[in-house]
């Protein structure tokens, strides 16, 4: 027997390499969702990894280090907030 | 909004959770920013069997500013005002962290109650108490948590607890006022009795009930 497509739909998924149900410690939304002020998640509404290798939402941190209050520091551990460089690599 | 969709989710998540012994409820369906939170004493204190009301009000910036917590319920303890409820605690002033819930919050003021900070007091009449005779401050902690944290099946008789002459709250009850408010108004006054009808002692009494 023969088949012949006629018509095909791609359809692909796709999440943040962090386990999934992880949400933003500061607005509690799952990490494939966005910040508050963002309607699509991807890579407008990006998540920021730490050296301390703790996640948010870049949006939602950045707000917080905006604030003088947070001295700039990691909202989860308090340390100075960091991002990692180009070639480094987080190792879990 | 973030603030809006945040406290929603905190609200779901301290109603699923009964393990915790934490309420969370809004006062008023329309105003997401006033709530009032309870927990209870932790065992091991003279705070112990007793449920303590927090008013919370939040902040526009909320999560990035902290909530306002004060006490409603009166407590003898150095770190809470005895006569405003305010509370002195690192996380609800510049200690305080986004990722921190009012839940947290509420155990951080649990956890307050097991260690005071005489040290950095918000009370120092209290906080004076704690440091000099822990017995007394154990007993009087003891007894603001029964007169004022324990709900009572039969509610506290305040005319027994403050030895009042009870012909004369009587008397002024008779004027339709509330007998507690005129038994907690004549242990202000310092009064036990009320020297003759329409004295002095009557009068400052009810200027006062009246004020």
């Amino acid at each position: 027997m023969k088949v012949r497509i006629k018509e095909w739909n791609a359809v692909s998924i796709w999440h943040w390499n962090v386990s999934e149900d992880e949400v933003c410690g500061i607005c509690r939304v799952h990490f494939d969702g966005t910040c508050p002020s963002c309607k699509y998640p991807g890579d407008d509404c990006p998540i920021i990894i730490g050296k301390c290798n703790h996640s948010f939402h870049m949006h939602c941190l950045l707000k917080w280090l905006e604030l003088e209050t947070s001295r700039g520091l990691c909202p989860m551990c308090r340390q100075p907030f960091q991002t990692l460089g180009e070639d480094e690599v987080i190792t879990t | 909004m973030s603030k809006v969709r945040r406290i929603v989710k905190e609200l779901e998540e301290v109603k699923t959770d009964l393990a915790s012994g934490i309420t969370l409820n809004l006062i008023n369906e329309t105003d997401i920013s006033h709530l009032k939170g309870t927990f209870q004493g932790p065992p091991g204190t003279p705070y112990e069997g007793g449920l303590f009301t927090i008013d919370i009000k939040i902040p526009n910036e909320y999560p990035f500013k902290p909530p306002v917590m004060k006490f409603d319920t009166r407590i003898f303890h150095p770190n809470i005002s005895s006569q405003t409820g305010a509370i002195c605690l690192d996380i609800l002033k510049d200690a305080w962290s986004p990722i921190l819930t009012l839940k947290s919050s509420l155990l951080s003021l649990q956890s307050l109650l097991q260690s005071p900070e005489p040290n950095d007091p918000q009370d120092a009449e209290v906080a004076k108490v704690y440091i000099s005779d822990r017995d007394v401050f154990f007993s009087e902690a003891a007894k603001w948590t029964k007169l004022y944290a324990i709900k009572n099946e039969q509610p506290t008789d305040l005319v027994k607890l403050y030895n009042l002459d009870s012909a004369a709250v009587q008397s002024i009850v008779n004027m339709g006022f509330d007998q507690d408010k005129v038994a907690e108004t004549m242990h202000t006054l310092g009064m036990s009795t009320i020297s003759g009808t329409g004295g002095a002692d009557e009068n400052r009494l009810i200027e006062r009930l009246l004020g």
